[in-house]
Order: C-alpha cells, then structure tokens, then sequence
C-alpha cells in the first residue's frame, strides 16, 4: 500500500501502469500478427528470402509460350519465359510480362457473386452458387437443344476437353460450344483447306528466311507467335552481309513490325491483294527467268497474264516498279517467307489474299523451309465466325437460356455492329468463369471466379508436340476455384448420369489425360510419376520436331485457280479515308487491355500511353485542320468514335489509323465478312474524319521524333560497315579504376524491334510505379527504360525509323555523379553508378545533368492499392515521394548472382547475370556481362565495328555499346 | 539648403514614429502573401513536388529561378555598402543603408528556396557538413554545395557588416528611445559611447568588413552562375556565366533599390537626404550593368549562332528566340537591354517616375533571364525525343509572390526598427561639406 501523500512512482503503481501498456500495446494494430512470413515451419525447401521457381504457362494470347514463374515467401513476385520451352525459348512478350498484375488486380473478384434485384453483385457462398447454376441448367435442358450455350476462349488442353464432356453430359451439341478468338487467322485455315485440302494453321519458322515479305501481318507484335518470329528474325539479322535477312513491310500503315523492316511497300488498304497477285505474276511470267519455280506455279502463269499490271499497281496503290522490284529479291534471296494476313489487313479478301500468300511461298519452294504444315495441333480451333454470329442472334432471339462465360469477352471484343451486349442482356442466366470485372462480366448473373493461370493446373498444346503445362505457382489469393472443378461439381448436382464424372477433383482429371498422354507418346508404361513429375519441372512435354519433307501438302489440282482473279474495286461510300485498324502488343484484343503497366506503357509508334488515338497522315491532318493532340471525330457506316488525333508520317494519306482492343476501333467497324472464311474483315470501311475541338493534354512521351541532324541513333550499310568514333583517348583527369568487374552491355539494334518487352519487365522486377494519365501528360513517367522512337531527321524530311531503347548508361564519367550535393549517386568499383535512395534530398540536378535523361524523380509518393503491392520484388527498395530512381543494372541480380558466386567459391559465370531487360526480350538483342573480361559476350559484342555510343563525344563513357541497324538504302 | 545634426537627426527618428494606416495595410498585404506561399509550400511538403509544374526533363523551374534572382537583388546591396565605400563614392551615403538591409533580408529569402526546391526538404541539413555516424562528408565537387557556403557566409557577413554599420545610428538612436526600442537599440549599440578609441575601431572594423564583403559580391553569385555553368547542357555550359551573373546582379539589385528607394523617400519624407542626385548615379549604376548584360546576351547568341545546324548549343539559343518561350525571351530582352538604354539621356535619369518604370521592368526582366537560362535549356537538351514544356503552377507562382511577401514584411519591420539612413555617415558627409564651404556644422 503506497503512502498517499508519496510523491514518487510506487511498485505496484509501476506494475499497474506497465501492465495496462503492455494489454494496450497488444492490442494496437502494429501489434497484431502480421503474416510477413506465411509459415510458422516452413517446408524444408522454402528459405525466405530464397526464390523459388515453377514453370507454368503464359495465358494470355494463344501463342502459349512457357514461363518461369518466381516466387518469394509464397506468391509471385515476376514472371519470365521458360528457357527450356521450344516456343518462347526463354523469352517473353510485354503482354506476358504485365499478366501477373491481373493476379493482384485490385478490383479481381473475391469469391463467387450474384446479381442482386438491385442490379449490383453480392457475395454468395459456393454451394448456393452451384445449386443455382445446376437448377438453372435443369430447367434449361427441358427448353430443348441449343438453350445451354458455352462460350469460351481457345482452350487446347486439359480444359476445353473438359468443357466438351460437360456440355455433351447437359445434352449439347458440338457447336453449342463456342470457341471465340477475335483475333482467329481463319482466313489461313480457309485457305489451307481450299489448297490443300489442310484446315489448319501453318506454322512458320522465320529463321532460314533470307527474305520475309508480310502483309500486314504484324509478326512482332500479335501475330501468331511473336516471341518465337521475334527471335527467328533476330538470328537472321545476324547473318552478316548478304545472309542477312531483308524484311519488307506491305500495308499502309507503318506499324511496329514494319519499323524493322529495311523496305516498306505503302500499298493502299485493300491493295495488299493486288501486290501479292502482282508479285505471283511477275514471279510466274516465264519472261522475267525466275530460276528454281515451282512447275505448279509456273502453271498458273496463263491465268495469271489476263491481269493486267497497270490495273493491279493501281489497285494496290503503289507503282509498279516496286512491285517488280520485290519479285527480283524474292526471285534471288531463297528461302523466303510470305505472311499474311494480319488483322490490319483482314478483309473481305481476306482468305483470297492468304492463298495467294501461300501460293507465293509454294512457288518459291518455302514449304518445309520456312513454312510448315502438320505442326498445328487442332486442338479445340476457334469457331467459324458465322457461329459466333449466329450464337448473337439465338441470345438476342430469347433462345438461349444459359450461357456459360469462360474468359471470353463477347461484349467487349466484338464489333458494336454485332450487338453482342444487347443480345447478352435478352439471356435469363449469364454465368461468367471470370476472375475480374469486364463488359461481358458487367452483364452476368452469376460470377464463379476461376483461378487465375497462376494458381491452377492445366495444361495448353500450342503446338503439336509440345504440351505446356500449367502449374500453380501459389496458393489462390482469393476464393476462387478452377472453373472445371466448378462444372465437375455442378455435374455432380445434375439428375444426368452423364454428367456424374469419375474424377473425384480437376487435378485429378488433368492428371488423368497426361498419364493418357504420356503413355501414347512413350509406347510402353513406364514410371509415371517419375516422368509427370519432371515434365512439371521441366514445363511440359516435348516431343516436337519438324515434319517430314513428304508431309509438306501438294498443291490440290485446280485449287488455285479460283484465287487469281482480282475482285471487283469496293464502292467508295461512308467517307473519303480508308479506315485501318490495328493491333498493339500491349492492348491485344482488348481482353486485360486496363491492366496498369499495359496502360501506362507507352505504344511504341506513338509513344502514347492510357488512351486510343486516330493516326492521321500529316497531309491529311493539315487538310482536316487537325494537330496532334485535338479530338476527331471518325464516323463510318457503322458507328462513330471520338478520339485525340496524332499525326504519323508513317501512315498513307488516303488512310485513318485506330488501335484495336478497346470500344473505339469496335464501335466504328462494320459487320463485313471474309468471303472465304466467314471472319471479321477488320479491313473494310471508310471513314470520314472531322475535327472535333480541342483535346486534353495527351499522354505522350515524345517530344520531338526527329533526330535534327545530331545523328543520335546511328546506322550502317553494307557499303560502310564501320563506324567512326569520336577519338576520346586524351583525358585530362584519371578514369575511375575498376579493379574486379566493369559491368557493361551492348544492345543490337538490329535486332531489337521495339515490343516494350523489356520495359514492362523492368516494372516488374524494380518496382517501378505506375503514375497514370495525368503524370503521363506531364512528363511525369517512371519507367527505367524507355523505347526512343525517331521518325526522321527533320519534320517532313525523308521517314527513317530509328529505334534506341535508352536506360541509364552507368558511365564511367558520369555527368551525374559531381553535381549530386549528397553522394546519393556515385561510382561503385564494379562500374556501375549507383543511386542511394535513402540518402537522396532530391534536388533533381543529377537528373538536370544527364544528357540522357534516365533519372525518373517520385513527384509523389507511388501507389500500390492492395494487392497489388504483394507483386512488389522484395530485393528492391520501394521509393518515397522527393527521391531520383534510375535503371540499375538489376544491381539486386548481381549481388545475388555474386554472393551465390562467393558461397560456392568460384567466379561469377559469364551469362550468370541477366537483367530483367536482357532476360525477357524475345530478339535477345540485350546482352549483360562484365566488360573486363575478354572471353565475354558483351565484351565481344562490345568491340564490333558497327558499335558506337549515346552522345559519346560527351566523354561521357557509356558501359552501353549499341549495335549500329544496318540500313540499306533502296535502289530507285 | 544644409541639413543640421539635429535636422537629420530628427528626420530619421521621424521616420519610427508611430505607423500610419498605409504602412500597416502594406506590412498586412506583405504577410498575407508570405502566408499564402507558406501554405502552397506547405502543400508540397505534404503531398510531394507533384504540385509543381515540375517534370523530366525540366527538374528546376520557377523555385531556382527565385533562389537565383533574389541572390541576385542582395548583390547590388553589398556593392552600394562595401564597394563603392571603397570607392569613396559620394553618393552612396543616403542610400547605402535601406541598401545593406535588402541584402540581409533578400539573402534570406534567398536562402529558403535551396530548402525547398527539394523532394525531401527535412534532410536540407545533410547539405550542410556536420560530423556524422556515417562518417559522410558532403560533396564537396557539387555546385550546390558551394551554394551552401557561398550564401551561408554571404548572410553571416552581410549582417555582422550591417550591424557593425549600425552601431553608432544605434546609439544615436538609443539616446532619446523609450521602452523596448531603448532595449533593442542598446543592443544593437554594443555599448556604444562615441569615444575615440571606438571611432577608431569601428572605423577599422567597417573597412575590414568592407573590403571582405567586396570580393563576395562577385564571388557569390559567380558560384550560384556555376550552378549551370558547371553542367553540360546546352546554353548553361558557359564560361561566361560567372561575369555575366554578378552584372546582372548589379543590374537587378541597383534597379530593386531604385524600386524601393523612389515610393520610400516620399512616404519616409527622406526626400531632402535621398535626392535625385542619388537616383540618377544609381541610374547610371543600371545602365552600366545593362550594357554588360547586353553584351552577354550578344557574345552567347552569335557564339552559338555561328555553330553548324545541328549543333544542340546553336538549336537551344534558336529555341530561345524562336520556340515555345519566345516570348518571354522577347520580353527579357525588352526589359534588360531596350529600357535601361534610354538612360544614356540626362532627361530620363532626372525623371524619377522614368526611372522607377525602367527599373521596375528590370526587375521584371530579370527574372525572366533566370526563368530563360533555367527552363528552356532544360526544356531543350541534346535528345529531342526527351523535350519538353514546363509550365509551372499556381503553387510555384505562389511561393514565387509569397517571397516578395516575405522580403517586404522583414523590410518592413526593419525600417521600423533600423535607422533607414546612416545617420553617423551623414552627419560626417555634412561636416566634410561644412567644413569645405566654410560653414560650422550645427551640432545643436
């Protein structure tokens, strides 16, 4: 008992007190269990701070190239191509790159939900979810054949043949199955099966090409397998001199694709058919010796001489001389390679122009060179356009009763003339197997949210012989379940024998079908397990190998005859302009187009970013009145849009320019056909153009295109291979000694084609924030590295591409190192030039100082809105607002790479480091190594004579050596 | 007619009686300002530099501009102290004092914006060499590191140089002061008795202080030139930065103490001891410092001009006259190098309205140099892909009037407080011209 009338602190009063603290301290929120770590005792084979990897498979387009999944403490933190896959072979797209942000989407679905009588969805548990669905599908089945739909993106796996069973198990037919690819090559298909008897999709292989002629078939970009064509054009880029691989570009609009093109055909839209048709002609005509034809092209001369060249350079809207000027090429540089169409240049000929595209590699003897058929797996093949239409009008007719979503989006990825979203709200139970919010979503009654590719299983045949598996990479994040565990279940509940299936889960059934799999690949029934289990490690099974010479199809006897003949010239209604359309890598078919980093990094033709744009050429802009930036209203037959306009040289005069995978391109294209395929013709309308008023600031990254005559990006030709550089050899201060390491690299710009791949890379690995639009218009962009994208040397000059991805330089005098009041930047003695972020006061004069401009400042603090920042990579800092960041060399990679070095005793390996960049661009045309050892491949690299330097007569020392493009010019 | 001690005595202690209605309206509107800018500043304190108009490639805007600008008006203030008292020049006596008072205040406000231009102003003391656990020095190669030092001892020297000058007039002051102004000004007086011996030392010790602060003023604001003339951008790159900073020192500062000087004779009814006599040799001061700046501005432009075209110096000099901040350069132009020119005619440097238009232009113009230099080479560098415009905002704007705020409040305050002319030079300038023309000097 303390004395009352004591002053001082008494024992029991300290006790009391202490103790009524520690209660409140444990319960503060700081104080509550955080699960930094998700295991109290881990696995033996989880370490934290120690990644680890599993190999699943990119979902995104149908490419379906393997990846490289890490994982720190239990989620993923980056993905990166699988180096073993045959497709990507290591590499991954920007598309790929930016998937694991819908993994940690903010707005992701949490669990099951279903539309309330107030319109909004609401949470319900999973059995209620699929009681409803089975009594849904019972009363359904009693309407009668087609009330139970299923629409689905390509699934060629464990998946859709699932999905097969089920919808056969509820009595539905084949197609009451709906397989929908908006951006499905059907014309190729048609045309395979018109010639050759083939209904599939050849598979190309770029890289013995010494020529590549593509017809708007955006091959780096979107096309069939950019990754895989990306590196293949690579390696023929390094043929030096003549093997050289010469790419000519045929469309009227420049794309990205076209940038690494040494020669661009500006044929008008719809004028791609004509040049093929002139090309086979000129090839064909016994006048011009072509040596080496093949006799049943040279068959099809007589047909062929009734066209006449000068109706066909005028149909194709370019001169006849370039047209002959092409034939000569292709006649000398075998092999060569024909592709196309591409959804630019998909229209109502589309199949006829996929003929005489193949009818021109068949004549040049590239099949079984460069083109190959028999590879296509057909495996769960996109549905013919005509049912997609017809599924439309049997929902808007009231037939359809239920329809099964499964990560398609009719709504959104179909052209407004179709009516898809209308038709979608005339169904009484839209069920969606989505995991995040869409328009076709927007619509659903009922959402089961699947995993996301990272947490299921599965498995995908891109190819025939390479069967990719899928693999969770980590526990779901959320109460989503795999959408074919969801059917299985829900067969289960039906009253339809068929629909009670013997596995007990999916997995069990994937299981079930690669043990199938496996035992009819390997003959005899070896030890299962063992085999699964380093296919899992592995990413799949491979047995994939080019066919047979003999399997190469023969041209069926007067098959071709009926593609030579040039349609009749389209009437000119609905406006003045063609109207072209095309897909970017980033925003694809509009499916995942609003994930953060495929906004906010910049499209590389327009360097614009967050908001579609209308390309206009500068002559049509100065007719219209319209500057780059001012809205535009584009109006067809179909619809109207309005768009911030952005005027591009690289876009003829005749045409207007919309991006695809939004509602602007869809609003505006009108419900015109393939003839021979029934597909979309992306490419058939006219547009007409107004000026709309003044536009918002745009979100654009470039100031000026052009080079001024400061030569920034330089250039090689056969006739001056080597570059001269700038004498640098007396110094007036002593060089910043290296003594172990001087980390460097070289990038080949011949090789890179400017996907941004490398960029939405480096977000991921760096933590780089995402800003948004207005932080955009105001130059306010975070990335690391950005592709510069010169047109030219002066406005209105001659258009040259040039393409120079620039990061920080890390140079040895480095401008940016003196100026700094605090060292927060500074020289390491592995040459790199380091920036302290904790040290940083922010006075931005580094950044005042750099030539390059590479030093991004946080003018705010970043933004991670939950989950997203649990993709954070926890080997590199998160930067407060008032702090400079700027490319590292993924220095967090080299000290891993080194420790792991010093641990096992031995010295780093040459190619043991690979930044992020350098790891996932498809062209590899990054290399990353240490410069001070000979034997390196950087350092060889390095020393090549086309090799020069950013702005190195600053003296600047840049440890990037860029590979000079060869260029040649073309003759008149 | 001749000024008696007792006259000028008077005079200036007339000048702190109590504050009319107009003096408290401008002291308010002075504050007022300072606190808007302290609350836009606050703003960016809180939510970062986004605020700003700020962007890459323009990472300094309107806030360098100032911090150079108001360097640039303390410069003229120690010239018209320390280097025309060396100079024995007549005319300074009347003014040299409201002068010296716009160098300490201008330093400080001067020295606020090195602090906030940051992105994290709470670690400005890093910029400051203190013994550290890091055992981190800072760096001393970087230009703003020199800054730190150059105006750190700029304002310890600027005001010890002021309040040594001050000391008699205190005492003077103190005399006849009641209450707190008797406390203050014994202060201030450092004991002050008027003695010989002290005559002698504060004599000695205002040469001194004189003659350290003259090379200050050319050195301190060469070390803010090199700032940008230290870098590598085209149009900062200059070796001709350091002379043509400290004329446009001069030349801002002289025309900002004309500006101050021509509205405060009349209101401080200072106008028998700061004649027209005054004005017109600080005229001529503008003038002089003029020329030089149009000089500079022609030796870089034909220099640059005189590059092949692709040159980047010769394309941001062309950018300047002709591109997106045109105008403005125009303008600036107009203002530093048309107006003070039409001061080579007598008429015009007898005209003290003439006089307070022109240099209130000047003042206006060279700001715009700064903004000029600052922001289009920054706008303008060597990758064309990487320009762009920097528009600054309401916030920058704020904080750049929130400053002149600032400056006039502590002005303000100090005219109250200070003695506005030096009464002990004064009373010495009379005796001398007494003395020359016969007369006694009135002690009474």
């Amino acid at each position: 008992m303390t004395d009352p009338s004591e002053k001082a602190l008494g024992r029991r009063t300290f006790l009391r007190i202490a103790g009524a603290l520690g209660v409140v301290a444990g319960c503060s929120p700081k104080a509550a269990t955080q699960k930094v770590i998700p295991f109290l005792v881990p696995p033996d084979d989880i370490v934290p701070g120690t990644p680890l990897y599993y190999r699943t498979v990119c979902r995104e387009c149908p490419a379906g190239c393997g990846v490289t999944a890490r994982t720190r403490e239990g989620r993923a933190v980056k993905l990166e191509g699988n180096p073993e896959d045959p497709i990507g072979r290591g590499a991954l797209c920007a598309r790929g790159q930016a998937g694991i942000q819908a993994l940690y989407a903010p707005d992701r679905f949490k669990g099951p939900m279903r539309r309330g009588a107030d319109g909004r969805l609401a949470p319900v548990g999973w059995d209620e979810a699929e009681d409803a669905l089975s009594k849904a599908l019972v009363a359904a089945r009693e309407k009668g054949p087609g009330a139970i739909r299923m629409v689905t993106r390509p699934e060629p796996g464990s998946a859709g043949a699932f999905q097969e069973a089920f919808m056969r198990a509820v009595g539905g037919a084949a197609e009451d199955r709906l397989v929908l690819d908006p951006f499905d090559p059907a014309p190729l298909r048609a045309a395979g099966e018109a010639l050759f008897s083939r209904t599939e999709i050849p598979v190309y292989d770029l890289t013995r090409a010494r020529s590549i002629v593509s017809f708007g078939a955006d091959f780096l970009e979107t096309w069939l397998s950019p990754v895989e064509y990306a590196r293949q054009l690579a390696e023929g880029r390094g043929r030096v001199g003549e093997d050289r691989t010469r790419l000519t570009w045929v469309s009227p609009r420049l794309s990205l694709t076209g940038y690494s093109a040494d020669g661009w055909l500006r044929a008008r839209a719809g004028g791609e058919l004509a040049v093929a048709l002139g090309l086979l002609r000129w090839l064909a005509d016994p006048a011009n010796g072509v040596p080496g034809l093949a006799p049943e092209a040279r068959a099809l001369f007589p047909r062929l001489a009734a066209l006449d060249p000068a109706e066909l350079s005028r149909r194709a809207g370019v001169p006849w001389a370039g047209i002959e000027r092409l034939g000569r090429e292709l006649a000398l540089r075998r092999p060569s390679a024909l592709l196309g169409p591409g959804q630019s240049s998909q229209g109502p000929d589309a199949t006829q122009l996929a003929a005489v595209i193949m009818l021109l590699n068949v004549a040049l003897g590239n099949l079984w060179q460069t083109v190959y058929y028999g590879l296509d797996p057909q495996e769960d093949p996109p549905s013919p356009f005509a049912e997609v239409e017809s599924l439309v009008a049997d929902m808007a007719a009231g037939r359809v009763q239920v329809l099964l979503v499964h990560h398609a989006d009719p709504a959104g990825t179909l052209p407004a003339a179709l009516r898809a979203g209308e038709a979608l709200g005339k169904v009484p139970l839209v069920v969606s197997f989505g995991d995040r919010p869409d328009p076709t979503t927007s619509r659903a009654h009922l959402v089961l949210p699947d995993h996301h590719a990272l947490e299921a299983w599965g498995d995908v045949t891109p190819r025939l012989g390479v069967v990719n598996l899928c693999q969770p990479a980590m526990t779901p994040l959320a109460d989503t379940r795999a959408a074919g565990q969801v059917l299985l279940e829900v067969g289960a509940k039906l009253p339809f024998p068929a629909a009670h299936f013997p596995w007990p889960d999916f997995y069990d059934y994937t299981q079930t079908r690669a043990q199938m799999y496996a035992m009819v690949a390997l003959g005899k029934f070896p030890d299962l397990m063992a085999i699964q289990r380093d296919a899992l490690q592995r990413g799949g099974y491979w047995s994939y190998q080019l066919p047979a010479r003999k399997e190469m199809p023969d041209l069926l006897r007067g098959a071709a005859e009926r593609f030579l003949s040039l349609p009749p010239s389209p009437p000119p209604e609905g406006g003045d302009l063609d109207l072209v359309v095309f897909p970017t890598v980033l925003r694809g078919d509009g499916r995942g187009a609003d994930l953060p980093w495929r906004r906010e990094v910049p499209d590389t033709v327009s360097s614009l970013s967050w908001i579609p744009w209308a390309e206009l050429s500068p002559a049509t802009a100065r007719r219209l009145g319209v500057a780059t930036g001012d809205r535009v209203s584009v109006t067809t037959s179909a619809g109207r849009a309005e768009l911030q306009a952005y005027v591009y040289p690289g876009l003829r005069d005749d045409a207007v320019a919309l991006p695809l995978g939004g509602p602007e391109a869809l609003a505006v294209l009108p419900p015109v056909r393939d003839g021979g395929s029934g597909a979309i013709a992306f490419r058939s309308a006219r547009a007409a153009v107004a000026r709309a008023g003044r536009g918002k600031p745009l979100p654009i990254l470039e100031g000026s295109p052009y080079q001024h005559g400061r030569e920034i990006v330089r250039t090689v030709s056969a006739a001056a291979p080597a570059l001269r550089r700038p004498d640098l050899s007396h110094l007036m201060y002593r060089e910043p000694e290296h003594p172990t390491h001087r980390w460097g690299m070289a990038i080949d710009l011949d090789r890179c084609t400017g996907c941004q791949a490398c960029v939405v890379a480096c977000f991921a690995e760096n933590n780089v924030p995402v800003m948004g639009p207005e932080a955009a218009s105001q130059g306010r962009y975070m990335g690391w590295i950005r592709m510069e994208r010169y047109l030219g040397d002066e406005p209105g000059g001659e258009l040259e591409v040039n393409l120079l991805p620039m990061l920080c330089q890390q140079c040895t005098n480095a401008p940016c190192e003196p100026v700094c009041p605090v060292y927060a930047t500074y020289h390491t003695a592995e040459g790199l030039n380091a920036q302290v972020y904790n040290r940083c006061v922010g006075t931005r004069y580094c950044s005042n100082n750099c030539p390059y401009k590479v030093r991004t400042f946080n003018w705010r603090d970043a933004q991670f809105p939950k989950p997203l920042q649990m993709q954070l990579n926890p080997d590199v800092t998160v930067r407060s607002k008032g702090v400079m960041e700027k490319c590292t060399f993924c220095v967090q990679r080299i000290r891993y790479a080194e420790n792991q070095a010093r641990d096992e005793g031995r010295p780093v390996r040459d190619g043991e480091i690979v930044p992020a960049c350098a790891q996932t661009c498809p062209a590899q045309a990054i290399a990353f190594g240490d410069l001070h050892d000979p034997g390196s491949r950087v350092s060889r690299l390095a020393g090549e004579k086309r090799g020069f330097g950013a702005l190195e007569e600053l003296n600047t020392r840049p440890a990037i050596t860029y590979l000079a493009r060869v260029r040649e010019k073309e003759e008149p | 007619m001749s000024l008696s001690f007792e006259r000028l005595q008077a005079t200036v202690r007339a000048t702190h009686g109590r504050p009319g209605r107009g003096y408290w309206i401008l002291l308010s509107l002075s504050a007022a300002l300072a606190a808007w800018g302290g609350w836009a500043y606050s703003l960016i304190v809180r939510n970062g530099l986004v605020l700003t108009g700020l962007e890459r490639p323009g990472g300094w805007g309107n806030l360098i501009t100032d911090f150079v600008f108001w360097v640039g008006i303390a410069h003229s203030g120690t010239l018209i102290s320390a280097i025309l008292f060396l100079f024995r020049a007549k005319f300074r006596t009347a003014v040299y004092r409201v002068a010296e008072m716009m160098t300490v205040f201008a330093v400080m406000t001067a020295g606020l914006y090195p602090i906030f231009h940051l992105g994290r102003p709470w670690f400005a003391y890093w910029l400051f060499p203190y013994p550290n656990e890091r055992g981190i020095w800072v760096n001393f190669r970087s230009p703003l590191i020199w800054d730190v030092f150059a105006i750190s001892t700029y304002f310890i020297v600027s005001t010890v140089f002021l309040l040594v000058g001050v000391a008699p007039d205190a005492a003077a002051l103190r005399d006849g002061a009641t209450g707190w102004r008797r406390k203050l000004y014994g202060l201030l007086a450092f004991g002050w008795r008027g003695t010989d011996e002290q005559w002698r030392h504060y004599t000695r010790a205002y040469l001194f202080f004189a003659a350290f602060a003259t090379p200050l003023v050319v050195s301190v604001h060469s070390v803010v030139s090199w700032d940008f003339a230290v870098s590598i951008l085209p149009g900062w790159h200059s070796t001709l930065f350091p002379p043509y900073f400290v004329a446009g020192a001069i030349l801002s500062g002289v025309a900002m103490v004309i500006v101050i000087l021509v509205p405060l004779r009349r209101w401080l009814h200072l106008e028998e001891i700061i004649t027209p006599h005054h004005l017109d040799m600080l005229s001529r001061l503008v003038l002089l410092t003029s020329l030089i700046v149009t000089y500079s501005y022609s030796t870089e432009i034909l220099t640059a001009l005189g590059e092949p075209a692709s040159d980047p110096e010769r394309s941001t000099f062309l950018y300047r006259m002709t591109g997106d901040y045109a105008p403005l350069f125009w303008l600036m132009v107009t203002c530093n190098c048309v107006g003070p020119a039409l001061l080579l005619s007598g008429k015009v440097r007898r005209s003290i309205p003439a006089i307070f238009a022109i240099s209130l232009l000047v003042n206006v113009g060279m700001w715009l140099e700064r903004f000029n230099i600052v922001v289009t080479s920054l706008a303008h560098d060597r990758l064309p892909f990487d320009w762009r415009v920097y528009t600054p905002t309401w916030v920058e704007w704020a904080m750049t009037f929130g400053a002149f705020g600032w400056f006039f409040f502590w002005f303000l305050v100090g005219l109250k407080v200070l003695p506005p002319v030096s009464i002990a030079e004064m009373k010495e300038d009379l005796a001398h011209a007494a003395h020359a023309s016969g007369e006694v000097a009135h002690a009474g």
